[in-house]
């Protein structure tokens, strides 16, 4: 009997133990890239120049790496706000218009509701360099071209597809009775759409939020051609003049610092609303 | 007009060109337990819906408590509707999901507060306010549902198939529940339901449809033992009616597997040679009658108080006979069946009840 017991505990004892490292193996695998940047970006200046082994720095801490940093272009500030802003505002314009059209497509009646959906979507086929230079000139004619908000709004345009894609599945998950025993409830139009089933299709909100601001934050093509501004320019260009040097001399600290302050409020945003990924929320609400 | 809880007027619903809801015409009395029923399909949840506001009337009138209401929003109508699939809100408390139609309607914190403490009284559901409806079962979360339709002290209740996701036993005792709810409260109740047992065992008054039509409409009696067609007959009771092909023979008795069966009816309208279908319900028929119709068992089903005899009459024409007392009946057995001639019923060929 105690034998058996024994066997069984060291079973399990195994099973745990290789189920435990291989989580950790996988997070050393994924968390090292972020480790060794930030470590290599507090090198002292000239042991930024040295091979890249060991990563963390030998000969104490300094912010070295970011001070060359800010002195490309209009400082670093400047860039990330300016990054910060298109964000920012990119996620929340494509939440809100996605929010309604997706609330649309899902629940309305009207004609070409389905040709109309599937031009939407089939503009995702559609490379987006492609359209570029229509792009600019429309903004050119608009009075947009090399301002922040023409960026955020071409950024919006690129994003709407999918969120819309997004938005009317999270809709549809939504049963109808729970928007009808709202109505009998008295809740109307924006009202219903807000106390009620905004909280329902908050996870799909938080994707929407997510993937706009990822895209947006991280986004160079359209960002190089539209903004002619040194000032206006978001962080990947100003990665891009550190990364192409000055000289010929590239300064690899600048460079791991200018990854450091993109990727961190990435991370931040995700760890921020991943929570609202939840499953479960519709648990309950019918059947 | 003030005695009527719900009036409907040449009620119409369209879906495109397809007409589903044809005419309808109904005084549901102040105060009824009125209960929709009929096959999937027939349109008692669209008329329902339509007296909820929630589907729009292509034509007609709906007239609640003497008002009409044909094209008010569904919040101003004074009605509550229960779903067959509860419709909680998910992301609220309980205790949010029964005060949110106040609240929707500015309703003061104290009168809130007080009838949903009421409501929660009636159906005892206090100790679960604080949970949300992914925390109870299934018969909780009905109970929330209908706290939520009582806390808007309706003039008229709607009960989609409140109780269709419910297992059995859950069935019978929120059956009893919600009979219980509508003596003490004594609103207009109306009710659908494809269970024929909710519907004989809920309503003052039952109304059939079919295709978008009333086919009957009555207490639970009337339309049990004095049906106006065929298709009431059938549907109403459990097993259903046995409908077998007869001619009338002008004599007052009609020729059913070549023996003259008497028949209760003068036989206006009718001329010998007609067709006609002949209804005899299973609980009706008496085994072993002397010079009865003779049929033969095919199959026996025992449930224990009962037995179902599935039969077939001599010519072929299949037959159900209800049996609790008396000599062992094996399949293969020939027997002979006899029925008191008021519990006859006679339908012409388009299935209207011949009386």
């Amino acid at each position: 009997m105690t034998t058996k017991k024994e066997a069984r505990a060291r079973r399990a004892m195994l099973g745990a133990g290789g189920y435990h490292g291989t989580g950790i193996l996988l997070a050393v695998f994924f968390l090292a890239p972020f480790a060794i940047t930030i470590l290599s970006s507090f090198r002292h200046g000239t042991e930024a120049r040295l091979p890249p082994i060991p990563p963390w720095p030998t000969t104490g801490f300094s912010l070295d790496a970011y001070r060359n940093l800010d002195s490309f272009g209009a400082g670093v500030w400047q860039h990330t706000l300016n990054s910060a802003a298109v964000a920012v505002g990119t996620a929340l314009l494509t939440v809100v218009v996605s929010l309604l059209a997706g609330y649309g497509f899902s629940r309305y009646r009207f004609v070409f509701k389905n040709a109309l959906f599937v031009l939407i979507i089939a503009t995702l086929m559609i490379p987006f360099q492609s359209i570029l230079t229509p792009l600019f000139i429309i903004l050119a004619k608009l009075g947009l071209n090399n301002s922040l908000i023409g960026l955020t709004l071409v950024y919006v345009t690129l994003q709407l597809p999918f969120s819309v894609f997004m938005m009317r599945n999270a809709f549809d998950a939504v049963p109808k009775e729970i928007e009808e025993a709202a109505r009998i409830d008295g809740a109307r139009d924006l009202g219903l759409l807000v106390r009620v089933l905004l909280p329902l299709v908050l996870p799909g909100i938080v994707t929407v939020a997510i993937f706009a601001f990822l895209n947006s934050w991280n986004e160079f093509l359209a960002a190089l051609v539209l903004l002619s501004d040194n000032s206006k320019f978001t962080l990947p260009i100003l990665i891009s003049a550190v990364r192409a040097g000055r000289l010929g001399a590239i300064d690899w600290g600048a460079v791991q610092a200018g990854v450091t302050v993109m990727s961190v409020p990435c991370l931040f945003v995700f760890l921020l609303l991943q929570r609202y990924y939840m499953r479960g929320l519709m648990a309950g609400a019918v059947k | 007009m003030s005695d009527s809880g719900v009036q409907l007027t040449e009620v119409r619903k369209s879906f495109g060109s397809m007409e589903v809801i044809h005419g309808v015409n109904l005084t549901i009395p102040d105060g009824a337990f009125v209960v929709f029923v009929g096959p999937s399909g027939c349109g008692k949840s669209t008329l329902l819906r339509m007296i909820a506001g929630l589907e729009e009337v292509t034509d007609g009138e709906i007239a609640i408590k003497g008002r009409e209401v044909t094209d008010v929003d569904p919040s101003q109508r004074g009605i509550a509707m229960v779903f067959q699939s509860y419709a909680l809100y998910p992301h609220m408390t309980v205790r949010d999901n029964l005060a949110f139609g106040l609240k929707m309607q500015r309703t003061e914190k104290a009168v809130i507060d007080e009838r949903v403490a009421a409501a929660a009284a009636i159906l005892k559901i206090e100790p679960l306010m604080d949970r949300r409806p992914g925390q109870l079962s299934g018969g909780q979360r009905q109970r929330v549902a209908i706290g939520r339709a009582i806390v808007r002290q309706p003039e008229v209740f709607l009960f989609d198939e409140p109780l269709s996701n419910l297992d059995a036993e859950l069935r019978v005792s929120m059956r009893v529940e919600i009979a219980r709810l509508h003596r003490e409260l004594g609103n207009t109740m109306i009710y659908v339901t494809h269970d024929q047992t909710e519907a004989m065992t809920l309503a003052d008054v039952i109304v059939v449809l079919r295709d978008g039509r009333v086919e009957q409409s009555g207490s639970p009696r009337t339309v049990y033992e004095d049906p106006d067609n065929a298709f009431v007959a059938g549907f109403i009771g459990s097993p259903r009616m046995n409908l077998l092909d007869a001619v009338w023979r002008g004599d007052g008795k009609v020729e059913l597997a070549g023996r003259a069966e008497a028949a209760p009816i003068a036989g206006d309208g009718l001329a010998a040679g007609d067709k006609v279908t002949f209804g005899l319900r299973p609980e009706h028929l008496v085994v072993g009658a002397p010079g009865g119709i003779e049929a033969r068992v095919d199959v026996l089903e025992y449930l224990g108080g009962t037995r179902y005899l599935y039969c077939q009459l001599t010519d072929g024409q299949p037959l159900i006979v209800e049996y609790r007392d008396g000599p062992d009946v094996r399949p293969g057995d020939t027997i002979t069946l006899g029925c008191p001639p008021n519990r006859r019923y006679i339908f012409n060929e388009g299935g209207l009840r011949i009386r």
